[in-house]
């Protein structure tokens, strides 16, 4: 991991270079990550280049498709632009592929890396054990994600092809591929998160009713205390998932993720009151992005449920972390 | 093992801090017999604090207790975070209750920090080594949250700057376990009524003066682990005043750090214990896994907090109105925790008699607790609201 100056340093870089792209002045997220070098980033220092762009995607409210790039590298294939990752389907943590015989198929979510790339690479499990293929995307059917945010930019793809190009997969580097795709979607909901916090802090100072800015109500001050106490908490889990990398640490990060955003964006939504009921306000986007990734990668109930299940089985709480 | 072998460790390295719990457990497992209750359970208050002083006395003996404290106040040095894991691991082995063996690191510290040099050097080591037991006497019946609205008073016999002694007259409340104390850390008034912080003034006082009478209070679980102390006419030298005249708020506000880190983690390895026994207590069924699980999730990043925290600690940094995070994190933890128990051991905390069930009712009364004491949820809540969030004074 990088020392704090430098990682202040890369925050900063990724900020500007994330106002540049999308105050117009110059193409997408995507072509400002890799401006910013961010593949020789993911490949010398993946923890905090996650950390770091992640958080910002959900504090600005954009979308990239470096979670391709995340899961290629952690699956073992160099990250490129023409090839696209299939990512468990909602809710589930699983490989999002199947193979039985020579028959590969797979449902998942994919970015929008998907509309463009040339291949797909799918995990799939097979009776011999895990695999990884490469499917060209012109196998795949790719149709966007609407519900409550497409501007979430995700994507629901389906194969089914009778051949593709497989290689066993070591189980332990799709462990790793999805504990670092857990800490990618929980840091973008912990910018989220903050950045909701922040809406609202500003509103609760500015807002007079009654003769008096809001934020001098306790009822109101409790809100964003609690929201405040969610937030941290959060990240505290997300320091612990980066310094002890490990299944179940990103696993609680994620779990963590999806409590906080929860909380925060109902203490925030009724503190905003009637203009974060609107459009007009950014908040809704932040509360919609909360929700389309809150299903990504195992949602925190899932998540919650299975530890609580390997807990009772083992009759021990792992630490995780010590001091 | 051999003791005189043990040499200070270098807690910079997190290795070193690794090694000392590995030595610490192993000799731990090696003395159970010795650390052994020598009571039938489940005891009484006064079986628990015999049974602390006689753990306290054997690990100050063989030495674990010296780690992590000055020297000069009879320690070997070494980072606090050495003592902190000594509390942890104690906790987690039922050796000490958290609650009453962290009260060192509320005491202790106040010693070495304010006290004459001598005074520490003398008194701090009998606390340590179990000689002692030292009790705080901060609150009273109209200060609750509002500590700085204290009332019992101290005058000086003459001038105050030379005067040789002090009288003491007032009454404190909530003073935990102070009919077993020698000593009492004491907040008093010595500006006029009015003057909120700027006129406390701490003292170091011996609970055998004349003039001092304890009423302990039977807590909602039965215990006795409060008292009422009052004070009639209690003459105390001035060379037990703590830090300077009109100082006591910054005596009782150095105390935090040491609150919000040490007592927090071992209360926290206390609660990973207690969500063990309840994991396996529990029917093995998906209810329980979600129950569970939820709480898990909530202890992990607390933890996480806390040790972000003792690490901030560790490196210089000082601690202030964040801290007010993991108070909130803690206390709702904690009563989280104790809800899981009833919700998945029906009837236990509420009907049941046996030693188990008498545990988890003392406890789950005691978690009530946790949102009140150390400054309440509204006040932790206030601070993070005018402190971290900026959002100005509430009137």
């Amino acid at each position: 991991m990088i020392d704090a100056a430098e990682r202040a340093l890369l925050e900063e870089s990724v900020r500007t270079a994330f106002a540049r792209a999308s105050g117009g002045e110059g193409g997408s997220i995507d072509s400002a990550l890799a401006e910013l070098g961010w593949l020789d980033l993911l490949r010398d220092e993946p923890s905090d280049a996650v950390a770091v762009v992640f958080r910002e995607l959900g504090a600005t409210n954009t979308t990239a498709t470096a979670l391709d790039d995340v899961l290629s590298a952690a699956l073992g294939r160099a990250p490129c632009a023409d090839a696209a990752i299939l990512l468990p389907a909602l809710g589930s943590a699983a490989l999002p592929g199947r193979r039985t015989g020579d028959r590969l198929r797979a449902t998942g979510f994919g970015t929008a890396r998907a509309d463009s790339a040339a291949e797909l690479i799918v995990a799939s499990d097979a009776a011999g054990g895990p695999t990884l293929s490469v499917v060209p995307m012109a196998a795949a059917r790719v149709e966007p994600v609407g519900g409550l945010d497409p501007a979430g930019q995700l994507r629901v793809v389906t194969v089914d092809v009778a051949t593709a190009e497989t290689k066993p997969l070591v189980p332990e580097a799709w462990e790793s591929a999805l504990a670092l795709g857990r800490r990618a979607i929980a840091y973008e909901i912990a910018g989220a998160c903050r950045a909701m916090l922040e809406l609202a802090q500003k509103h609760a100072l500015e807002r007079v009713q009654f003769g008096q800015p809001i934020a001098r109500f306790q009822a109101v001050r409790t809100r964003l205390a609690d929201a405040l106490v969610a937030v941290e908490a959060l990240d505290a889990a997300l320091v612990t998932a980066a310094l002890e990398p490990g299944a179940a640490t990103a696993a609680l990060a994620k779990a963590a993720a999806g409590r906080t955003a929860r909380t925060v964006s109902a203490q925030c939504q009724q503190v905003l009151a009637g203009i974060g009921f609107t459009t007009e306000h950014a908040f809704h986007r932040y509360l919609k992005r909360t929700m389309s990734r809150e299903g990504l990668f195992g949602s925190a109930d899932g998540i919650v449920l299975s530890w609580g299940r390997h807990l009772l089985e083992t009759g021990a709480i792992p630490r995780l972390i010590e001091l | 093992m051999a003791l005189s072998n043990f040499s200070i460790l270098d807690s910079r390295q997190v290795e070193d801090l690794a090694d000392y719990r590995d030595q610490l457990n192993d000799w731990l497992d090696a003395h159970e017999d010795d650390l052994a209750p020598t009571y039938e359970p489940p005891g009484t208050l006064d079986d628990h604090i015999a049974r602390m002083q006689r753990v306290k006395s054997i690990l100050f003996e063989a030495g674990w207790m010296r780690f992590g404290w000055p020297e000069r106040v009879g320690g070997w040095g070494g980072s606090a975070m050495l003592r902190t894991e000594l509390g942890a691991i104690l906790s987690e082995r039922d050796l000490v209750d958290p609650g009453h063996f962290s009260l060192l690191e509320v005491l202790a510290p106040t010693l070495i920090d304010f006290a004459a040099p001598e005074l520490a050097a003398g008194v701090v080591p009998r606390l340590l080594s179990g000689a002692e037991m030292w009790c705080q006497g901060f609150s009273e019946p109209n200060t609750g949250s509002d500590l700085a609205s204290l009332s019992c008073r101290a005058v000086p016999e003459g001038d105050p700057e030379s005067a040789a002694t002090w009288v003491i007259d007032g009454q404190k409340v909530w003073t935990s376990l102070a009919q077993f104390s020698e000593r009492c850390v004491l907040l008093t008034r010595t500006g006029p009524a009015d003057s909120r912080h700027r006129g406390i003034t701490a003292f170091f006082v011996d609970m055998n003066t004349p003039g001092i009478t304890v009423k302990p209070l039977e807590m909602i679980n039965g215990v006795r682990e409060f008292a009422e102390v009052f004070f009639d006419e209690v003459v105390v030298p001035a060379d037990r005043m703590l830090g300077p005249l009109n100082g006591g708020w910054g005596v009782a506000m150095s105390i935090l750090p040491y609150e919000r880190s040490s007592c927090f983690w071992q209360r926290i390895a206390y609660l990973y214990k207690r969500l063990e026994r309840l994991v396996q207590a529990a029917p093995k069924d998906d209810r329980s896994a979600e129950v569970v699980g939820e709480i898990a999730l909530q202890l992990h990043a607390l933890r996480s907090r806390s040790r972000a925290t003792q690490h901030r600690l560790a490196a210089g940094e000082t601690l202030g109105a964040e801290t007010s995070i993991e108070k909130v994190l803690l206390s709702t933890t904690e009563q989280a925790l104790y809800d899981a128990v009833r919700k998945l051991l029906p009837g236990v905390v509420e009907l049941d008699d046996d030693l188990a069930a008498e545990a988890w009712r003392t406890e789950y009364l005691y978690s009530r607790a946790s949102t009140i004491y150390g400054g309440t949820i509204e006040v932790q809540r206030g601070i993070i609201a005018r402190r971290l969030l900026d959002l100005g004074s509430d009137h």
